[in-house]
């Protein structure tokens, strides 16, 4: 059973609050372009949202071909997160990543994906059309 | 980058010249001006000569954030044009959302000032703090919706944001707008010919640079409190939520001021064909928000049958609905989709568009215009499958097209045989969908807004056609305008959505807590006061004063035909008593202009010596 976010895109509007308060509260700005959640907006065909985030799926395949161990188990949680100090930017996971869960920074220097704002996950406080839950 | 909401960068383009700058923003202006419409009428006061050509090189196109746009501060997505209009001759600030706007933050910049007329077709590309001017060959001549996709192809940036014009600015047609994010338009006053007349097809951004606040924990928390109960719970905001603008249809059909076939009616025999339940019923898919909007009151729409079967945009929005739906005598919603397909296509702004086929529309019943002038269309009122060959042949310039190209005023002008009395429109620019004859409100409103007739800067219908005021009363209706214009002024600053009731309480609060500097009520309406003083001298000092601030003949002359504003026109006598009112309590002169007192009462002491009328 997945433990990560489940999102509703039925009920998605694309307005990326979700993103934007990830950047703010991962990096301290307002930047979408490190959000560790991203929203597609596909117009006019098909006229859709696509959603991209970790699934914190059981098969964590990104653990598996992380060749330095910086993904790491956040014990009281039971999910997988990327210790930036330790990321060598190979880009190994985003590869592997069969749900287009994790990408590189934009600085290039490290991979980021979710890890649940510590169990206080920002983007579902804040997503106003409930997309999101946990 | 200081931690105040700005990236504090300007970025200066020289088109004629392919030079391209960076400078500091200018810190004591944003203080005083705050950003958006505030900031760009500083800069384009103090830069653009008096009298100089819009479309000429030297007029100054600008493009201008504020402090509050791209952080979670909610409905701050917008960006605004700032120019000289070539349509009006006024001041010109055009908004649209979206997600351009903040984008250009990231990209690193709060402001682009662009001058100058590029040899050959360019755009402009922004990524994070860099900009490159780049050949537009194989954009000029595209739609704006192709526009995107291929600049998005060569930058190699399937998520740039791209603001373009489509062929009618091309055209250098005078009623053309800028389109962002396909359906989004900076749409009014003719910003997409400021555009062509440059040689400038579009500016796309993409960027990861940020924006900073002195408190982040702080500005989270309160911004997450303030979505949820001043936002989503706000019971004003109930319409927005559930509709959207299109729930205005009834309302004003209600209420008498549905514009109805070129301006002769108020009310619609066909409104339930195109009010919000039709679009609800009819062509909804689903909400699209603008960046950072909890409310999403756009409606993307499809055309599931019929001869327009598979068209999409987004909305109709209420004034196309009204001009280009009711004032066309067009009883379809899927019609009226497909014309704003084509408008948002093209580039043209569907309110004048919507208010020149209309014009045509009487024209030809008339006997004034033939189906040569029409390409050998039926342009009778109602004729749908005629109407949406309209944007096209007027983005083109094609046939009658040629001449409505440059808006209703210019092209009766040139069509004579009374053509000019079924105009309808204030310093050339054409009314959005309220018939000041049911809302004496809004003839005021139209008569001095500072960019030729507009409802986003005041907007008294609401208290009298759609509220308790009787609308035939000009009593009060100064002070409204008055009111309505100082706080737009500065909201219009910020730059927050319409469409937020966001309190002057709350816009202190939100300003404070991203800029870091002290705020209340009282400073931000003295900031308002100064705007609006500001794009009042911009126009005064290009010959704008009281002989400009009228309305066409025939909202006196003509009363409408049926429903509860029968009967009814603004009389002249209504009008000049409310402007004469109103001239005073801005502190100008009966003229219209600001007196040196007043400037000086407002903080605008700095502009006196630079005012002929002063001297």
């Amino acid at each position: 059973m997945s433990k990560g976010l489940k999102a509703d895109l039925e009920k998605c509007t694309g307005c990326q609050m979700c993103a934007l308060i990830c950047s703010a509260s991962h990096t301290g700005k307002f930047n979408p372009s490190e959000s560790r959640i991203n929203v597609e907006d596909v117009f006019p065909e098909p006229g859709e949202f696509r959603m991209n985030h970790c699934t914190h799926c059981d098969e964590h395949p990104c653990v598996e071909a992380c060749p330095v161990e910086a993904i790491k188990l956040n014990e009281s949680l039971g999910i997988y997160y990327v210790d930036k100090d330790e990321c060598t930017a190979c880009g190994a996971c985003v590869d592997v990543c069969p749900y287009n869960g994790c990408w590189m920074d934009p600085s290039g220097s490290y991979s980021i994906k979710c890890d649940l704002c510590n169990g206080d996950p920002q983007c579902v406080e804040v997503c106003p059309k409930g997309v999101l839950t946990r | 980058m200081a931690a105040d909401g700005y990236t504090g960068k300007v970025l200066r383009v020289d088109l004629t010249n392919e030079k391209i700058s960076t400078e500091p923003l200018n810190k004591e202006w944003a203080k005083q001006y705050v950003g958006g419409k505030g900031l760009g009428a500083k800069y384009l006061f103090e830069e653009l000569k008096p009298g100089t050509d819009p479309l000429s090189p030297d007029n100054i196109l600008s493009v201008w954030t504020g402090p509050l746009v791209g952080t979670l501060v909610p409905l701050t997505s917008r960006y605004v044009i700032v120019t000289k209009s070539p349509l009006t001759g006024t001041f010109l600030d055009s908004y649209a959302g979206g997600f351009f706007g903040p984008e250009i933050k990231y990209s690193g910049f709060d402001g682009l000032i662009i001058t100058g007329k590029a040899p050959k077709p360019v755009y402009l590309w922004l990524d994070d703090g860099k900009a490159e001017i780049r050949d537009a060959k194989n954009i000029w001549g595209k739609d704006t919706y192709a526009t995107e996709e291929i600049v998005r192809k060569e930058t190699g940036q399937k998520m740039a944001r791209v603001a373009s014009i489509g062929p009618a600015g091309e055209h250098v047609g005078l009623i053309s707008s800028v389109t962002n994010d396909l359906t989004r338009n900076a749409g009014r006053g003719g910003t997409g010919a400021v555009f062509g007349s440059k040689n400038l097809k579009a500016i796309a951004a993409k960027g990861s640079l940020g924006v900073e606040v002195p408190d982040m924990d702080g500005l989270l928390k309160m911004a997450k409190e303030m979505i949820r109960t001043d936002v989503v719970d706000n019971p004003d905001h109930a319409g927005m939520i559930t509709d959207g603008t299109p729930i205005l249809v009834e309302m004003s059909n209600d209420a008498g001021i549905l514009p109805t076939r070129n301006w002769n009616d108020g009310t619609f025999d066909g409104h339930e064909g195109i009010n919000s339940e039709a679009i609800k019923s009819r062509v909804f898919v689903r909400k699209r928000a603008c960046f950072d909007c909890a409310l999403a009151c756009g409606t993307w729409a499809k055309v599931r049958r019929g001869i327009f079967k598979d068209s999409a945009s987004e909305g109709p929005e209420y004034e196309t609905l009204g001009l280009c739906g009711s004032n066309c005598g067009i009883k379809d919603v899927e019609a009226v989709v497909k014309f704003v397909e084509e408008c948002d296509r093209e580039g043209l702004d569907s309110i004048s568009t919507g208010n020149a086929v209309a014009m045509a529309m009487e024209l030809y019943e008339k006997g004034v215009l033939s189906k040569d002038d029409f390409g050998g269309l039926d342009m009778r009122f109602g004729n749908a499958e005629a109407y949406v060959k309209m944007p096209a042949m007027i983005a083109r310039r094609q046939n009658i097209g040629a001449l409505l190209a440059d808006g209703t005023k210019r092209a009766a002008q040139k069509i004579g045989k009374g053509a000019e009395e079924m105009v309808v429109a204030v310093k050339g620019m054409e009314y959005p969908a309220y018939d000041p004859r049911g809302s004496i409100g809004m003839a005021l409103a139209y008569a001095t807004s500072d960019r030729g007739a507009c409802h986003l800067r005041a907007w008294p219908v609401a208290n009298d056609a759609y509220g308790s005021q009787d609308p035939w009363n000009p009593e009060g209706k100064a002070a409204t305008c008055v009111e309505d214009q100082t706080r737009t002024s500065i909201k219009w600053s910020f730059i927050f959505c319409d469409f937020y009731g966001v309190s002057f309480p709350n816009m202190a609060k939100y300003y404070s807590a991203v800029t870091g500097n002290p705020s209340s009520e009282e400073h931000l309406r003295s900031l308002g006061r100064r705007i609006w003083n500001l794009t009042r001298a911009f126009n005064v000092r290009e010959g704008f004063a009281r002989k400009d601030d009228t309305l066409p003949e025939k909202m006196a002359k003509s009363p409408l035909r049926s429903g509860k504003t029968q009967g009814k026109s603004v009389s002249k006598e209504s009008f000049e008593m409310m402007l004469s009112e109103y001239y005073s309590l801005w502190g100008w002169d009966s003229d219209g202009k600001p007196t040196k007192e007043t400037l000086e009462t407002v903080g605008l002491g700095d502009i006196v010596p630079r005012l002929s009328y002063l001297r």
